[in-house]
């Protein structure tokens, strides 16, 4: 009897999850599925699968919308921006976890409820602040203010903290620089952390748009894909499919992303129990 | 390398941790700080490794200052009560570390670090993590790491506290003969005295911060300074009897007859304590002297303690398997010349005849 119980529990649990991960999938599928349709099929519903794959809706989005500029973009923001937002997380987090200045736990605690702070509110002073370094309209603008994150240095921080000092002494015995101690012992050891961080901050600076929007108002060369993609659908006509193939080619490289990385975002996000 | 302190004063806000300590360790000898725990003994190491600020006094290497030398500067081993191995970093890699910091090329460093291996057997583990080897093989590697860069002083901070009774025994064994065969000095943290006497060269036992005696091994048993030595170092315990002296004679509290021990050079009527190691004292048949009964008698090996009644007072004595009473058996008691002591009952200073 028990184990008809069991059954139905599972079986329910199962249900479930389906239900969801349906619901997850179908706007991707439909995405997809319409980006390989000819407009014809696409608004006659005459069949839910394309007849052929098409690819030419890719290559008319591609070249139609300055795909390839955005593409660019995007992949030079990000990579900057992660680059950048990780060498100033490390530092800051071994900063604030294992050396020792006055205020030290002062002006942590502070940064952190700094987190409160929603992030439409610091688009002004951003904004401003850039227009004052001269970057308004330049590429630079959409990397320099996201190039720190009190989170992830909370993160890092945290972990940082659970290393026993016995191995920051064993290492200065063993004639390493404080310098030396970070780079050489505790960043590989934070690997999977930084690994976590890393993939967090990829996807939000890959999917920044309220910014860029903001920044390439006055610069269309400095679009990033997202907002490219927004502007492509009021610039190239109502065009589903295309829009579809467009909307395809700005999400693939995160899927790949995550395909390839699957195991420390989700370690990561179940570990610190942060959201993406 | 020889190592001096002189008079080394470490304080914790109030807390005095190490109280002007003087000592001269000789070079290439195995030293053992000894004492209970919060003497002072870790601080002590933790000074001489440079982790920790001295707040008063002078550590010497050879004829240098270190006092005020970072850690790196020193040219020191450490071995870390927890090893401290680095976790992401193979065997190889763990003892390479320190030459890697030094710019020594690859191919050389690797020799090294395997010679050392082999030297503290652990070269067949070369490849595996610190968390996939046993305690007493992340201890080797420790002492690989600590040693390969040929430091002129090793400390161990308790290395053995972290390995259970088997491995303990082995493992001592093991520092004996690593420390013999790189001849380098070695201060040795510990709390416990059998592992500090059966290794040491020299002991340095300390109490609250205070140095209380720093001697050879054997002359921490033999001839103790005061009676906090003379009941650290000995398994059992030494025997101690309160009472009065007087006229070469002592007179317990708990017991009604007093016990000649000879001529001291205390006043008459002060208050000492008598102090005899077990194998000091000898049980014979009952014959008028002092007489004590016996209460108990464990056998162990070729010998049999038997625990005597002195009044409210107990006695542990060391007998022959042959000649043991049976309990509740009568028997007198006298002392040998060597292993008795007496005491100033307040101060614990010891009394010389």
């Amino acid at each position: 009897m028990k184990n008809k119980t069991d059954r139905v529990k599972s079986f329910m649990q199962y249900l479930t999850l389906f239900i969801g991960a349906a619901i997850m999938f179908l706007p991707f599928f439909w995405m997809i599925n319409s980006s390989f349709k000819t407009e014809k099929e696409l608004l006659s519903f005459q069949s839910f699968l394309p007849k052929q794959l098409l690819i030419d809706n890719f290559r008319q989005a591609w070249e139609m919308g300055d795909f390839p500029r955005y593409f660019g973009n995007s992949v030079f923001v990000t990579v900057v921006c992660v680059a950048l937002t990780m060498f100033v997380t490390i530092l800051a987090a071994y900063g604030f976890s294992k050396l020792k200045f006055p205020g030290r736990d002062l002006i942590f605690t502070v940064l952190v409820s700094m987190m409160m702070i929603p992030y439409e509110m610091l688009m002004l002073t951003n904004y401003e602040t850039i227009r004052h370094m001269h970057l308004f309209g330049k590429i630079w603008s959409l990397i320099v203010p996201f190039t720190s994150s009190i989170f992830y240095t909370y993160i890092l921080r945290n972990f940082f903290l659970s290393v026993p000092d016995s191995l920051y002494q064993s290492a200065r015995i063993d004639g390493a620089s404080d310098w030396q101690y970070l780079w050489e012992i505790m960043v590989p050891m934070a690997k999977p952390s930084l690994v976590t961080i890393a993939l967090l901050d990829a996807i939000t600076c890959w999917n920044s748009f309220m910014w860029t929007m903001l920044m390439s108002s006055g610069n269309r060369n400095i679009r990033t894909l997202p907002f490219g993609l927004t502007a492509f659908t009021s610039e190239a006509g109502v065009h589903y499919n295309l829009w579809m193939a467009g909307a395809t080619i700005v999400v693939i490289p995160m899927i790949v992303l995550f395909l390839f990385c699957r195991k420390s975002i989700i370690t990561g996000v179940s570990r610190g129990g942060l959201k993406g | 390398m020889e190592v001096r302190i002189e008079d080394l004063v470490k304080r914790f806000d109030d807390v005095v941790a190490v109280n002007k300590v003087n000592a001269t360790f000789e070079s290439g000898k195995l030293i053992a700080l000894l004492g209970p725990s919060g003497c002072g003994k870790s601080t002590m190491l933790n000074m001489l490794s440079g982790i920790m600020p001295v707040t008063e006094g002078k550590i010497y290497f050879d004829d240098r200052d270190v006092t005020m030398l970072s850690p790196d500067k020193r040219e020191v081993g450490l071995v870390f009560q927890n090893y401290a191995l680095y976790p992401h970093m193979s065997v190889l890699e763990n003892i390479c570390f320190p030459l890697k910091i030094k710019r020594v090329p690859k191919a050389e460093r690797i020799e090294k670090a395997k010679e050392y291996a082999r030297m503290v057997h652990i070269d067949d583990y070369l490849d595996r993590l610190p968390k996939e080897l046993s305690g007493g093989q992340q201890q080797r590697v420790a002492i690989a790491r600590a040693l390969v860069k040929r430091p002129k002083l090793l400390l161990l901070d308790e290395p053995l506290s972290n390995l259970d009774a088997k491995l303990r025994v082995e493992m001592r064994e093991e520092i004996r003969r690593i420390q013999r065969e790189s001849g380098v000095t070695t201060v040795f943290v510990t709390h416990d005295q059998e592992e500090a006497t059966s290794i040491s060269d020299y002991i340095m036992l300390m109490k609250l911060g205070v140095k209380q005696q720093f001697a050879k091994t054997r002359n921490l048993y033999n001839d103790p300074a005061n009676l906090f030595v003379a009941d650290f170092i000995g398994n059992p315990t030494i025997n101690q009897l309160h009472g009065i002296y007087e006229k070469g004679n002592f007179r317990p509290d708990a017991y009604e007859n007093a016990i000649p021990i000879g001529r001291y050079q205390i006043e008459d009527g002060s208050r000492v304590v008598f102090a005899s190691r077990p194998e000091s004292v000898i049980v014979e048949k009952k014959n008028g002297k002092t007489v004590m009964e016996v209460e108990e008698t464990y056998v162990s090996g070729k010998d049999t303690l038997c625990v005597l009644k002195a009044g409210d007072g107990r006695l542990r004595a060391y007998v022959d398997n042959d000649s043991a009473p049976q309990e509740k058996d009568l028997v007198s008691v006298s002392f040998r010349d060597r292993g008795v002591f007496v005491f100033n009952e307040e101060s614990g200073e010891r009394y010389y005849e």
